[in-house]
């Protein structure tokens, strides 16, 4: 049989792929499509692989579905960007608005293990302030979360992918140490410090999920640099090599190659389990929950096409917000040359970073706040840069490539505020499962574009201080996407509550990156898992208190008539 | 970046392994030559000056040239490997491997030598090993703090080694004591500096042990500690150094025999930590297969050994301050 993953599913038979060993498997359990499991969680990635693990952990039943591959780093994983496009989201999606979005590489994984496995692994803490950016700091929505439970629990994701940092975090209340030391950093990452050395702010080594010394069978980081191509060497800590072992040891099954079309809703108005399209037909599993974590895209799309007679608008979707403020964050850069080499493309791309913008409010015209990181561009995303950021074609391409060891970049990522008009929202247009596709409408407003104005002259001046010449902009650039099903306090105004719990079905969860109210100007992996962590913690606390079939609308009315 | 120049043929790497182990094996052979016997060679071709037979004090002195031996041996494979790695990109770079070696042949000729005199050879070059690893340190100190980020963590991880030269300056120092030692005159306290020669060394060689201790608890705590095995030449060195002050200071006539314990402890260790550290290069990509990679990228085979030079070293001092109770 083909063992193209590709193609046939490998998590089968009661074994799935051993990542950490070539041709190697471990056990799996399996469960019947007729058996009830107490979770279906729909998507593999920071949110869904870290609650399937700590679900199966806590002894419940587990089945996590993912559209995509299972792959196994050491061998399926080529030093070659085409090949690499395998990791992505490609499949038909229709972009529209003012700033249409660039969907796949920069924004969208399909495999076990979702997005993290060609993630560039930078593992930021949010602001506290940004929990409750509202009321704290007058735009966007507050979390219904604690800024010092989500302390513990970042600790705790830190732990688990054994984050390497910086032996003191120059911002923010104090954190533990990093359980792994900072990499070394590389000739770019030293551009960044010397521009902030210069202009007087702080800068530090970036923390990063990937190994600075050995832990297991997982080898440290060997620098070369293909992270946003998928890491060979489980050097990256995705969670395909962190949290699924740990799910499959614990007992969750995962299937690969699973795409679910559909969550279920009986007359009663619970979701009864998911229809997924695995070996060419349509399979239906039960479920006691499902969980939703196809990440902020793939969530709104699924939940939008699970209409029924009850539900005509969408699961979970009495407030309408399901698939509105939707959040990329910005991710403009400034490039320039360097007469000594720099070749940025050794070692992970972002080895420094500096947050001044993010917790420095004073000097802004702007709400919200940046990061920028150093960068380590691969030849072929550097070369469609230069194509599509400055149209050099041709000549003038080839002879600008010839820069390509002397080149040092900064880029941003950056605050984008919540509008309900950034939306996905379901086309006519069907995929090859005869689903609806999703249409991704995108604007910037005002607010993101005086952001945006502020990072690139800022980063122009730390580049001319660092001695860069020939400086340009590369001004529309966006990663990550987060928003479109956002968690609140108020079932009117989110669609769940800090739980990841639907106020619409009490057991729909939705625990990935769509749950975030604002983005702050940090990655958002640690802030997934984070949550997800916590939101296990949640379900095994309410099980052992006999309230995980209540109403979260109950739980609601309750407080607010307190 | 240099810390990324791992691509290129590993010949260097291999060589200094090899000469490591070369340098070990001879020395240990040296060592075992019965204390009062002439060795085939060079010592033998000298005239006898004066009969050693069983002269403490020249025990004692081949026994320190041995200990200085070793640890110019580890420093010799180390600065090799590192050096390479850093493509020996300043001319000076070279200095420690010729320090080094040479210190390493002078040590085998005093560890074979069993005349009671100094040499004026082995003292010219002991001191130059000596001076070179101060020069060293300096140079160090400052390549750390020209880098971006000054005197960090980031820096001092990955900067160049501070402790490293130390292992040299160490190396002549014993050196150098060994001639002291070897030249006092019988029935005379052996001397250095006009100090008791068994009691300084003692407190030489714990101050050495704490310092490198030191040096492989940063290169550890780089590491994470993430193998338990890491804290042993933070615990036991430190240990061992506490033991030898308190010889250093403690009136004559006592045995010590729980310090000596300690030292032969050490020195397996540090022998030991060579297998340690082949199993941490067997963790990196490739493991053993990928060796020319994995040698530069892995914890350094040739560090440990400096804790055994030291421990050999402590235990000639205590054997001195035995046979020579004042000393
Ligand atoms: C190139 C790149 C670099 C990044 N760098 C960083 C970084 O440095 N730091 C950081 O914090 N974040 C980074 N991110 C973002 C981060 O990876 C994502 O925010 C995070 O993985 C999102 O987690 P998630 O669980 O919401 O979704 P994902 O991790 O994307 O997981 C979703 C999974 O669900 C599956 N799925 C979706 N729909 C269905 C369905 N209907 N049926 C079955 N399966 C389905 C998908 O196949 C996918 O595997 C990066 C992302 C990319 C693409
Ligand atoms: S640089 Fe490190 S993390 Fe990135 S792909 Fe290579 S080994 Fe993996």
């Amino acid at each position: 049989m083909s063992d193209n993953p590709q193609h046939t599913p490998r998590a089968r038979r009661g074994r799935a792929p051993d990542v950490f060993r070539p041709g190697g498997w471990v056990p799996m359990r399996e469960y019947g499509e007729d058996e009830t499991v107490d979770f279906a969680i729909v998507g593999t990635g920071a949110g869904g692989g870290t609650l399937a693990c700590k679900l199966a952990e806590y002894g419940f039943s587990v089945v996590a579905f993912d559209a995509g591959p299972y792959f196994r780093p050491l061998e399926d994983f080529a030093s070659d960007e085409s090949e690499q496009t395998k990791l992505y989201w490609t499949d038909d999606r229709i972009v529209d608005g003012a700033n249409p979005l660039q969907l796949g590489s920069n924004n969208s994984g399909k495999a076990v293990g979702g997005s993290t496995v060609h993630f560039a692994m930078v593992s930021l803490r949010f602001r506290p302030e940004w929990f409750k950016s509202r009321s704290l700091l007058g735009y966007g929505a507050d979390w219904p979360l604690d800024w010092r439970e989500m302390w513990n629990y970042y600790r705790e994701v830190e732990q688990a992918l054994k984050i390497a940092g910086p032996v003191n975090y120059p911002w923010g209340p104090p954190r533990p140490r990093y359980p792994y030391r900072a990499h070394p950093l590389n000739a770019a990452a030293r551009v960044l410090a010397k521009g902030c050395e210069a202009l007087g702010i702080g800068w530090t080594e970036t923390p990063l999920a990937t190994l600075s010394a050995p832990r297991g069978l997982a080898h440290p980081c060997v620098y070369r640099g293909f992270c946003v191509a998928g890491c060979s060497t489980n050097a990256k800590q995705s969670a395909l090599v962190t949290w699924i072992p740990r799910a499959l040891a614990a007992g969750a099954e995962i299937r690969d190659l699973a795409m679910v079309g559909r969550v279920e809703v009986d007359a009663a108005g619970r979701a009864t389990g998911v229809h997924f399209h695995r070996d060419g037909t349509w399979h239906f599993q039960r479920a006691r929950h499902v969980v939703v974590a196809g990440y902020a895209i793939e969530t709104p799309r699924l939940l939008l096409n699970s209409t029924n007679g009850q539900f005509p608008d969408g699961l979970a979707n009495s407030s309408g917000l399901v698939g509105e403020n939707l959040m990329a964050q910005s991710n403009q850069a400034v490039w320039g040359l360097m007469d000594q080499e720099i070749r940025s493309y050794k070692g992970p791309p972002s080895l420094a970073i500096t947050e001044h913008w993010n917790y420095e409010d004073k000097g802004k015209d702007f709400f919200g706040g940046y990061s920028y990181m150093s960068q380590g561009p691969l030849p072929q995303l550097w070369a469609n840069t230069q194509m599509a950021a400055r149209g050099l074609w041709g000549a003038r391409l080839m002879s600008d490539m010839q820069n390509y060891n002397h080149v040092a970049g900064l880029k941003i990522v950056g605050e984008m505020l919540p509008q309900e008009n950034n939306r996905v929202t379901l086309a006519d247009e069907v995929d090859q499962f005869g689903l609806r596709i999703p249409r991704v409408t995108y604007s910037w407003c005002d607010n993101d574009k005086r952001l945006i104005a502020h990072a690139l002259k800022f980063m122009t001046q730390a580049l001319e201080e660092a001695d860069a010449r020939d400086i340009w902009t590369q001004e529309d650039d966006t990663c990550h996407l987060n928003g479109t099903a956002r968690m609140g306090s108020d079932p009117a105004r989110s669609v769940v509550n800090a739980d990841c719990r639907s106020w619409d079905i009490p057991n729909l969860w939705i625990c990935d990156g769509s749950v975030f109210p604002t983005v702050g100007g940090a990655n958002p992996s640690l802030t997934i898992q984070a949550i997800a962590c916590r939101t296990a913690d949640r379900i095994r606390d309410l099980a052992g208190r006999g309230e995980l079939d209540q109403p979260a609308r109950r739980r609601y009315a309750a407080q607010t008539a307190q | 970046m240099t810390e990324f120049d791992t691509d290129r043929g590993s010949l260097n790497a291999g060589l200094a392994i090899a000469g490591l182990l070369a340098g070990s094996v001879l020395l240990l052979a040296a060592g075992r030559a019965p204390a009062n016997g002439h060795r085939n060679g060079r010592a033998a071709a000298l005239p006898p000056r004066r009969s050693s037979r069983k002269r403490p004090t020249v025990v004692a002195a081949r026994r320190l040239n041995r200990a200085a031996g070793v640890l110019a041996a580890s420093v010799l494979a180390d600065s090799s490997v590192e050096h390479y790695r850093g493509s020996f990109k300043n001319k000076a770079m070279y200095t420690p491997l010729i320090v080094s070696a040479s210190t390493l042949a002078t040590s085998l000729h005093g560890t074979a030598d069993a005349r009671p005199a100094a040499h004026w050879f082995r003292d010219a070059t002991y001191l130059t090993a000596a001076v070179s690893g101060l020069i060293g340190t300096g140079f160090h100190i400052y390549n750390v703090g020209k880098k971006v980020g000054g005197f960090s963590w980031q820096n001092f991880f990955y900067g160049a080694p501070i402790g490293a030269p130390m292992a040299i300056l160490l190396s002549g120092l014993l050196g150098f004591c060994s001639e002291r030692v070897r030249e006092s005159r019988k029935g005379t306290r052996p001397e250095i500096f006009q100090l008791p020669a068994g009691r300084t060394m003692a407190a030489v060689i714990g101050a050495g042990l704490l310092g490198t201790s030191g040096e492989a608890g940063l290169l550890h705590f780089r590491g994470a500690f993430h193998n338990p095995f890491m804290l042993l030449p933070v615990t036991l060195p430190p240990l061992g150094a506490a033991l030898l002050g308190r010889a250093a200071l403690a009136g004559p006539g006592q045995q010590h025999r729980a310090t000596r314990w300690w030292m032969r402890v050490l020195a397996a260790m540090g022998f030991a930590g060579v297998g340690l550290h082949a199993y941490g290069v067997s963790r990196n990509m490739g493991g053993w297969r990928n060796w020319s990679q994995n040698i530069l990228n892995g914890p350094p085979l040739p560090a440990p050994p400096s804790f055994a030079g030291l421990a050999l070293a402590g235990l000639a001092a205590l054997e001195l301050m035995e046979d020579h109770p004042d000393a």
